[in-house]
This record gives structure tokens, C-alpha cells and sequence, in this order.
């Protein structure tokens, strides 16, 4: 029996999503569940410290300025990573099923994301590492005498592997989508929409493909500003350029926290579709809109910067009218037409499918406080003051993680066969949306009076904002309480029924549905019906590729001539970008002979190793990047030399590594790859 | 001094209330009306109609508010010819300002930097209502242009997170009654 003709179950969905509703099986079952319980956990953990920085403000409890920091650099680390490990799992869980991926690569993530979770949680709380998520450089080498250097270092280090799990997800993502639908415009849905593909790849697939692209992006540029910080926690003479450091670090944690949203996007698509019995189609629309996305996600994080009055304004321009068009894809597309699948359907009112609507809601009414915000003349009047804590917890509170609770709802409800009942369903939505609403709306309100954000002590006569804030802050936990005493009834029905699935049955006599049993044995197995994966082509094929390779090479040995070298000795910034010439020499010459199909041949079918390789390449290259370290070496020549050789090697290794992820992830890591070290040099004087 | 509406703030909320409230009603409508039977093709036939216009709507609002935000923005341009140029420094955790005192009417122009970390030089009224704010970043200087037009004791605080004491990070500045 094929997977894809296997009836829903009808108890939990629309019994008109049989046909395209797949039973949920064990391998995307554990993931979701595995991703989305540990996010929830991190989510509670951090929303628990959430509630103790407002009432601190409220004057309630007593926590000091320098527990309140690390608090609140630890909550806001604590909350992303969280939402990004669980919308992982929930985008995996109905991405699996259309496009294969690879479970180990999965766990890889999930390590190196808890591992970074912990690290992160060891500096704040153990260290006293305290300059917020943003970690604004060069805020993290003043301490103020709030925390040693080796805090700073686990810091930095915890959130190279959050951004390393979340890039190693991305790259397992693109691989599999653009192979499945025939390269990097087949999966973004452009062929279709301009008649070369008679038929389009499901929404989803579009949406996890342009969360790929923006996710690697965003890695990258994250991975080069921790590491370049990682060093200077070494090298103390290493400058930072405070306003480039300023756009890198928003770019990372900006886009990093954006994405949650849209990994979110790609789950809605599948999973509201099963309660209206409407499937979700690709249209032109559609396409054309998440092609828009794909440049507002990243261009969104510009407006972080409006006050940055250096920062050019021509820039400033173009990121009011990209953070204006971010709102036209999701009103027009995901917003309306999920509204639209809704409208008239008979929707199946569930536990799950309550808070997904609910979660459509958020994202609206946080979007249009954040379209206000990211007006320049407003934002010089809200710009950090607490309008902009209020917005991003309307999204990211009151749609990401509603969304997140629902995605795991909805695992348990359709393992349980059944939902909450009607009551405990509108308490929780009703405290949720409530007490939510209550919380952030007292921010909105706060921020147009104009109190600052980050404040461990109020301005004199606010306090009482906080107290009101808190107070709804409790309802919004009250209803999650409740959501978690749901969720463990549900469970335990699950587990009963552990050994079999139920699917909706039509009697061929009657015409009748019923539920019908099927044994989970019948349905697993299929996991191990993987498709072959076959790599998809390598980075260059043709004469023409080989011949810019080549001509690319010879201009990368320019950064090897000794005028080139001492005239690069005048500032850290130009060593650098030397450094970096070496480099993308040895990355294109890698490139260059990992494409030959005799040499390819010969280094066979090695993804993991060529992944690791990209990953860990070009931030070993950057590690060493450190005057402290390269300094010593330039009085001997010979010495000299071989340090500029093994910058070029490490270019080497990641040229090379590229050529194992195939044609489309190869290129963007290698492009990405030779992006970081001129980064580097931008941000690192 | 107690924190007040500004105007302009009061104007941001009211918009934002009723638009939330705009959505958040059309959010229960459209959730009763789940409930109810309709086809896909009425749906599709109406939805596209109402959502082309949806999209009109949202562009034309666009181009309108972010066109007319553009003459209005707070950077500096020309010159320090007939502006008084305040040199403000932001360090951990304190405001200097030179001069720190100007008379009533004089257009300033805030050079604003920093000699440590990223700060913000938010400056409210005496009456406690935000003006506005802007970073000082070391290395950087920004300028913001601003003609104080009445006298009293301008309070500034610090609108960028720059570790233990930034929310107690303060200082005044003096615009004086006539020349």
C-alpha cells in the first residue's frame, strides 16, 4: 500500500481531507514530536524567565539589573532557538512525506541546536554573560565587570552551533527539494510561472525552499560575525567596525528570528488544508509572492538600523520600501488565502486547528504594528522603545508559538483519535488570545508613551504598565497550563492506541464512513522506501564554467604576490581581505577540479563529509584570522608563506566539499563560503 | 519628570488600535463563517475578486504612506551654517553634552557618537514627551537636526542597550528662555 493513498483519519480532520491527507508516520511522527516537545520545553522555560523580567518591572519581585540581563540575554536566545528548533520539526514532519529527507542529518541539527541552547544557558547563568540576544559589538568586551572573557566565548560559541544546526537543516532541505523538482527554479516554483513546468511544486515545498536559501544566508553571515567576535575574545587588539557589526548581527538575529515565521508558513499550508477539506494549491500568486519573500526576509532586518542616521540613505530608503513590501506577500498570500480556505468550509474545529487559526491572527496584528514601526519619520518616535517588544511578541508569541502548539496538538490529537472537548478548548484559546493581547497590548500602549525597552528599572510612574502586563502575562500562562493538561489527556489516549492508526473507511454498501484500524507495521515500513537520491548534477559542467574557474583562479593568485601581501600589511581590514583572496583561490580551485567528472568520480557519493567540510572550513579559516596568531609568523618569510597556504587550503577543503552537495547546494555554499571572509574583513579592523 | 503622550505617539496608537481592531474583527467573522457550507468554486470566484482588490488596496496604500514618509525624514542633510552644532558623548553609563545648554528657537544639530558601545540619544521635552532618538556608535558620528522651541530642562535616556546601568543612563539638556 503506498503511503500517499492511505486514507486520513476523519475523527480529528475533515472528512473531506481524505485523499490528500497521508497517515502521519513514525519517523515524521518522532521528529515533529521530538523537535516540537523540546522547543515547547525551551519555550515555557524562557517564558517563565519572561514573566520574572516584568514583574521585576512591576516592582514585584526584586531582581537585580545584573540578573535581570543575563535573564534577558538568555530569554531571547532561549525563545528563537526554541521556536526555530520546534518549526523545524513541525516543516519536516509535512515536508517528509512529499520530499524525502534525511533523519540523520535531523539529529544532527537537534544536537548542535540543544548543544548551543546550553552553551548559551552555561554563560548567562554561570558566567553572568548579560548584552542581550543583539550582542551589539562591542558590547560583549564591556563587561561593565558583569562577566569574564570565557563567558563571552561559550556565548559566541552557542550560538555558532544554534546557527550551524539551523544551516545543516537548510542544506539537507534545498538538496532534497531541488533535486526532486529539477533544480533551484523548479523548487521555487519560477518554471511554472513562466509556463516551462506544466505543474508546480506543492506550496509548502516553495515555502521550505525559500526558507533554505534565506536560512543559509543568514548562517552564514552569523557564522561570520561570532567567529570574527570568538577571535577578538582572544585577540583583544581587534577592532570592530561597530556599524558593518551592526548590520551583520541584525541580519543573523533578525533573519534567524523571522524565519521561525515562515518555517511556519510551510506548515500551515499542509496542516489547516486537512481541517477545511480544501486542499492548498500552487498558483502563480503564490509563486510570485514567495519570490518577493525571498528578498524581503532578508532585506527585513535594514530597519533595525533606521536610527543609525551613517548607515547610507539610500539604504534607509530601500529598507522602508522592502520592510513595506514584506507585508504584501504574507497579507495577500498566506494571510487571505488561508482565510479564504477557511471561509465556507465546514472547518473541523479541533484543539489544533483553533490555534492555527488563532496563530493567522497574531501574525496579522503583529505585522501591521510592525508596518508602523518600520515607517522612518514613526520609528524616530518608537525606535527601542517597547512599541517594538510589543509587535514581535504579538508574531512570535501569539502566532509562531501558537502555531508551534498547535503543529504538536495536532500530532497528538491525530494519534489520539480524538480532541478536547469544546470547553477546554475555548478556555485555552480564550486565555491565549486574551491574556496574549492583554500582554503585548500593554507594550503598545507603553511604547507610544515612550519608555525605553531593555529597562530593568522603569522610568519613574510606569511601573504600573508592567503590573498590568504581568497580570495578563499570567492569564496567557494560566491558558497554557490548561493546553498542557489537554495535551496530557491526549496523550495518554495516544499511547493506548500506540499499535495502530485509525483511517477513515468507506462502506461499500452504505457509502458510510467509518474509522477503521490499521496497524502502524503496515505503514512504517514505508519509511525505508527512501527513493534513491540522486546527486544532482555538480557545481560546473560545462566548458564555459570551467573556463571562469579557471580565469577565477588566476585572478586569486594576485593575493599571493609579495607586493600585494606587504601592501595588504597596512591596516587588520586589508590583511584580511588578502587572507580572503587566498582563500577563494584555493575554494575555486577546488571547485574546479571537484567538478571533473574523472575526479568527481574518484572521490565518490560523500555528502556528509563534503557538508562538514563547508561548514567547518571557512570558520577554521576565519578562527585563525587573529593578529594574535598570524602576527608571530610574518617575521619568517617561510612561515609567512605557509600560513597564507593553508588559508588557501582551507578554501581548498571547502571548494572541494562543495562539489559533494551537487549543483545547486554546492553552488550556494560556495558562494556563501567565499562571501564570509570578505565579511570578515568588512566587520573586523 | 513624568513620561507624557506626544502627539504624534497618540496619532501611531489610534491608527494601530483600529486597525488591530479592524483585523481582529474581520477574524471572528470569517470564523463564524467556517462553520457554514459554501462551495469552492463560489469561494475561489469571489476570493480572487475580493483579494486583487486586497492587493490594489495594500499597494496603493504602500506607495502613498511610504512616498510621503520620505519627506519626512529625521537625517541630517546640508551644512552646520546657522545651526548651533552640540557635540553629545555616550559612555558607559553616562551623556555629555557641549554645550549643554542652548536659548529657545535655535535650530541644533546633535553631533551624536559614542566612546565604548552602541548607545541611543533619546531626548524627550520637559513636558515628557519623546521627540525622537538616535544611536551614538563609536567610531561613528550621527547627526540629527532639531529646532527646540521651548525652554525648560530636556531629559535624555539611553535608547540602545549598553549593559548593567542602561536604564538609569540619563542626562538634561537646557534650552533657556530667549537669546
Amino acid at each position: 500500500m503506498s503511503v500517499a493513498d492511505l486514507p486520513a483519519p476523519p475523527a480529528v480532520l475533515h472528512a473531506r481531507s481524505v485523499g490528500f491527507t497521508p497517515p502521519a508516520r513514525a519517523s515524521e511522527r518522532r521528529i515533529g514530536l521530538l523537535f516540537a516537545g523540546t522547543g515547547i520545553g525551551l519555550i515555557a522555560g524562557m517564558g517563565v524567565l519572561g514573566l520574572i523580567m516584568r514583574l521585576t518591572q512591576a516592582t514585584v519581585i526584586g531582581l537585580s539589573p545584573a540578573w535581570f540581563y543575563r535573564v534577558l540575554t538568555l530569554h531571547g536566545v532561549g525563545m528563537i532557538t526554541g521556536a526555530l528548533l520546534a518549526m523545524m520539526g513541525a516543516l519536516w514532519y509535512v515536508l517528509n512525506p512529499t520530499v524525502p529527507l534525511r533523519p540523520g542529518r535531523m539529529l544532527v541539527t537537534y544536537w548542535l541546536t540543544a548543544a548551543g541552547a546550553a552553551a548559551v544557558l552555561v554563560a548567562t547563568l554561570v558566567g553572568g554573560f548579560g548584552a542581550s540576544w543583539t550582542f551589539l559589538p562591542p558590547l560583549p568586551f564591556y563587561p561593565a565587570g558583569q562577566w569574564p572573557v570565557w563567558s563571552e566565548s561559550v556565548f559566541f560559541a552557542g550560538n555558532l552551533l544554534v546557527g550551524t544546526g539551523f544551516c545543516v537543516f537548510c542544506v539537507d532541505v534545498l538538496e532534497q527539494t531541488t533535486t526532486r523538482y529539477g533544480g533551484l527554479t523548479g523548487a521555487l516554483g519560477w518554471r511554472f510561472l513562466l509556463g516551462r513546468d506544466p505543474e508546480a511544486p506543492p506550496p509548502h515545498v516553495i515555502a521550505a525552499t525559500v526558507v533554505a536559501i534565506d536560512g543559509l544566508i543568514a548562517s552564514a553571515v552569523g557564522t561570520t560575525i561570532v567567529t570574527g567576535l570568538l577571535g577578538r575574545t582572544y585577540d583583544h587588539s581587534v577592532g570592530i567596525d561597530a556599524l558593518v557589526a551592526k548590520n551583520f548581527v541584525y541580519f543573523f538575529g533578525h533573519s534567524m528570528a523571522n524565519l521561525a515565521i515562515y518555517l511556519g508558513a510551510g506548515v500551515v499550508y499542509v496542516i489547516m488544508p486537512r481541517y477545511a477539506g480544501r486542499p492548498y494549491r500552487t498558483s502563480k500568486a503564490l509563486v510570485a509572492g514567495w519570490a518577493g519573500s525571498l528578498i524581503f526576509i532578508v532585506t527585513g532586518y535594514s530597519h533595525h538600523l533606521y536610527m543609525d542616521f551613517v548607515q547610507p540613505s539610500w539604504a534607509q530608503v530601500i529598507s522602508e520600501a522592502t520592510s513595506y513590501g514584506a507585508l504584501i506577500p504574507v497579507a495577500v498570500i498566506t494571510i487571505y488565502s488561508m482565510t479564504m480556505l477557511v471561509w465556507g468550509s465546514r472547518y473541523r474545529w479541533t484543539l489544533a486547528s483553533s490555534l492555527f487559526y488563532a496563530g493567522l491572527g497574531g501574525w496579522a496584528i503583529g505585522g501591521v504594528g510592525a508596518v508602523i514601526d518600520s515607517l522612518i519619520p514613526f520609528n524616530f518616535r518608537l525606535h527601542n522603545t517597547v512599541w517594538v517588544v510589543a509587535h514581535f511578541h504579538t508574531y512570535e508569541l501569539l502566532s509562531v508559538v501558537v502555531w508551534i502548539l498547535a503543529f504538536f496538538a495536532h500530532v497528538i490529537e491525530r494519534d489520539a483519535g480524538r480532541t478536547s472537548s469544546r470547553a477546554a478548548r475555548a478556555w485555552i484559546v480564550g486565555l491565549i488570545v486574551v491574556g496574549g493581547y492583554g500582554f503585548t497590548g500593554t507594550w503598545f500602549v507603553a511604547g507610544a508613551l515612550g519608555i525605553p525597552r531593555r529597562y530593568a528599572i522603569q522610568p519613574a510612574g510606569t511601573s504600573g504598565y508592567s503590573l498590568v502586563g504581568a497580570s495578563f502575562a499570567l492569564l496567557l500562562a494560566l491558558g497554557f497550563l490548561v493546553y498542557f493538561v489537554q495535551i496530557g489527556s491526549l496523550a495518554r489516549t495516544a499511547w493506548s492506541r500506540r499499535h495502530f492508526v485509525l483511517v477513515d473507511h468507506t462502506d461499500g454498501w452504505t457509502g458510510g464512513h467509518y474509522d477503521a484500524r490499521i496497524a502502524r507495521a503496515e505503514i512504517d515500513p514505508a519509511v525505508a522506501e527512501r527513493p534513491a537520491q540522486p546527486r544532482s548534477g555538480l557545481p560546473l559542467s560545462t566548458p564555459v564554467q570551467f573556463g571562469f574557474a579557471v580565469a577565477a583562479c588566476v585572478v586569486g593568485l594576485a593575493a599571493f604576490v609579495p607586493q600585494i601581501v606587504d601592501a595588504a600589511e597596512v591596516s587588520n581590514r586589508y590583511h584580511h581581505l588578502d587572507h580572503a583572496g587566498h582563500f577563494f583561490f584555493g575554494a575555486m580551485l577546488g571547485l574546479l577540479l571537484g567538478s571533473l567528472p574523472r575526479i568527481s568520480r574518484r572521490l565518490g557519493d560523500r555528502p556528509e563529509l563534503g557538508l562538514a567540510t563547508v561548514l567547518l572550513a571557512p570558520a577554521a579559516m576565519m578562527l585563525l584570522m587573529v593578529p594574535r596568531i598570524y602576527e608571530p609568523l610574518e617575521a619568517d618569510p617561510f612561515q609567512h608563506a605557509l600560513f597564507h597556504l593553508a588559508m588557501a587550503g582551507f578554501g581548498f577543503a571547502t571548494g572541494l566539499g562543495a562539489t559533494r552537495l551537487g549543483l545547486v547546494t554546492g553552488r550556494v555554499m560556495f558562494i556563501l563560503a567565499i562571501g564570509m571572509p570578505l565579511m570578515f574583513a568588512a566587520a573586523l579592523k | 519628570m513624568n513620561l507624557h503622550y506626544g502627539d504624534p505617539q497618540i496619532a501611531i496608537g489610534a491608527t494601530f488600535a483600529v486597525l488591530a481592531a479592524l483585523l481582529a474583527a474581520a477574524f471572528v467573522v470569517i470564523a463564524l463563517q467556517a462553520g457554514t457550507e459554501a462551495s469552492e468554486e463560489r469561494v475561489h470566484q469571489v476570493g480572487y475578486w475580493v483579494r486583487e482588490r486586497w492587493l490594489a488596496l495594500l499597494l496603493v496604500i504602500g506607495m502613498v504612506v511610504v512616498g510621503i514618509s520620505f519627506f519626512d525624514l529625521p537625517y541630517a542633510t546640508g551644512g552646520t551654517a546657522g545651526r548651533t552644532v552640540v557635540k553629545v558623548t555616550g559612555g558607559q553609563f553616562f551623556w555629555a553634552l557641549q554645550p549643554d545648554r542652548v536659548p529657545a528657537g535655535t535650530h541644533v544639530r546633535f553631533d551624536v557618537s559614542s566612546v565604548d558601545v552602541n548607545h541611543g540619544f533619546g531626548l524627550y521635552d520637559p513636558h515628557g514627551h519623546l521627540i525622537g532618538s538616535v544611536q551614538a556608535m563609536p567610531g561613528y558620528h550621527n547627526e540629527l537636526d532639531l529646532t527646540l522651541q521651548g525652554a525648560g530642562v530636556y531629559r535624555i535616556r539611553c535608547f540602545e542597550f549598553c549593559g548593567l546601568h542602561h536604564s538609569t543612563m540619563d542626562g538634561t539638556f537646557t534650552v533657556t528662555a530667549g537669546r
